[in-house]
């Protein structure tokens, strides 16, 4: 139990001295720290924004931006908290603007307008085709269809919940919602993604 | 058993996360709500179903590859050094214009105290009235700045004279 106790504590303290010396590099702004960053976070960020926006392209302009939006406001991110949750809500906030240019609205304008386009597309793997992997990959297509069919907050709650792994507390600090809000979406979210699921057993 | 304990079995489902769902890790005995849940699950059979399922679609989230290409990556990365690059230059633009400004108002200053005992001296030795060498103090000061708006103004006629922009 000790041991345990001190492995937290070590990955804890590990993780507040990272976000210490990420704090430092965006005060410097230091680029190379930022083409780290880049790189580590590339595929995390990215995923969030295509499920947000539902569009692969706007999520392609929306992830060069934020990082640039990360570089002229670094020094605001407080190293109390974790980098991941403060450059989803940079992503989130960019989104959010993106959309007010575009129409007075709220997330539910980030709805596809088109259902033909297929953002979150579940490319072959490539791999043997064993018949679990194609059942998994099947499950993933139809889960993947009802993801477009939600609104995008749900999307967002869903991602930064069940592939982010954030606190519900952290979510909400992303979304900028309390955390009722954010309790209901990642419920309604999930119930509205049964049906598909159940689709995909048929 | 009525809809508020299924709704509550659900909430408590979808927010416990993945890890809390399968049988052999859900458990028993840690909280409360866990405790009653586990209870609940083991003769709900629908909140069951909706617990397995919940966990195939987590499962099947986490399973939908959505990756950035390497041109992105490097677009992004260029941009923000570029990005980086145009902000330093501008700070350090920023920083010769204040060391300027600081360097020019404390020229000003001195100066200022230079002539304003200098006129004070020439209105001595030329037994003129205060008032007058403190107005030809003002005058002189304001001057250079009076001289430069009438050469800028009489610029500006002299365009429009000869482009007719300002001729109605």
């Amino acid at each position: 139990m000790s041991s345990m106790n001190a492995t937290a504590f070590y990955f804890e303290s590990s993780m507040a001295q990272e976000s210490t010396e990420i704090a430092r590099g965006l005060r410097r702004r230091d680029a190379d720290l930022l083409d780290r960053l880049i790189e580590q976070y590339q595929h995390r960020l990215l995923r969030y924004l295509v499920y947000l926006t539902g569009r692969r392209e706007l999520a392609e302009d929306l992830f060069q931006e934020t990082w640039i939006r990360v570089l002229e406001r670094g020094h605001q991110f407080n190293d109390k908290y974790a980098f991941s949750t403060w450059l989803f809500s940079v992503a989130h906030n960019l989104a959010i603007d993106h959309l007010r240019r575009k129409q007075p609205a709220s997330l539910d304008g980030l709805l596809n307008d088109n259902d033909e386009d297929a953002p979150f597309d579940v490319p072959a793997t490539g791999r043997a085709s064993a018949f679990d992997l194609t059942v998994q990959r099947e499950q993933s297509e139809h889960i993947a269809a009802g993801m477009q069919h939600l609104p995008a907050e749900y999307r967002e709650a869903l991602v930064l919940r069940f592939q982010e792994g954030m606190s519900l507390e952290e979510i909400a600090s992303v979304a900028r919602v309390p955390l009722g809000t954010v309790k209901s979406r990642i419920y309604r979210g999930l119930s509205a993604l049964e049906p598909w699921l159940k689709g995909a057993q048929l | 058993m009525n809809t508020d304990a299924h709704e509550r079995a659900r909430k408590l489902i979808a927010l416990a996360g993945p890890e809390t769902l399968s049988a052999a890790d859900r458990p028993s005995d840690q909280r409360s709500s866990n405790a009653w849940l586990a209870a609940h699950l083991e003769t709900c059979a629908s909140c069951r179903a909706f617990a397995e399922n919940a966990a195939q679609t987590i499962h099947g989230l986490r399973a939908i590859p959505i990756a950035a290409e390497r041109s992105l990556v490097s677009t992004t990365q260029i941009r923000v050094r570029r990005r980086a690059l145009e902000l330093r230059r501008n700070r350090e633009r920023l920083r010769l214009v204040s060391v300027s400004c600081t360097a020019v108002t404390l020229c000003a200053l001195l100066s200022t105290v230079v002539l304003w005992r200098g006129f004070e001296w020439l209105g001595e030795r030329a037994q003129l009235a205060s008032s007058v060498w403190q107005v030809g103090f003002l005058v002189f000061c304001v001057m250079p700045a009076l001289v430069a708006a009438i050469l800028l103004l009489a610029k500006d006629r002299h365009l429009a004279d000869h482009t007719g922009s300002y001729r109605g």
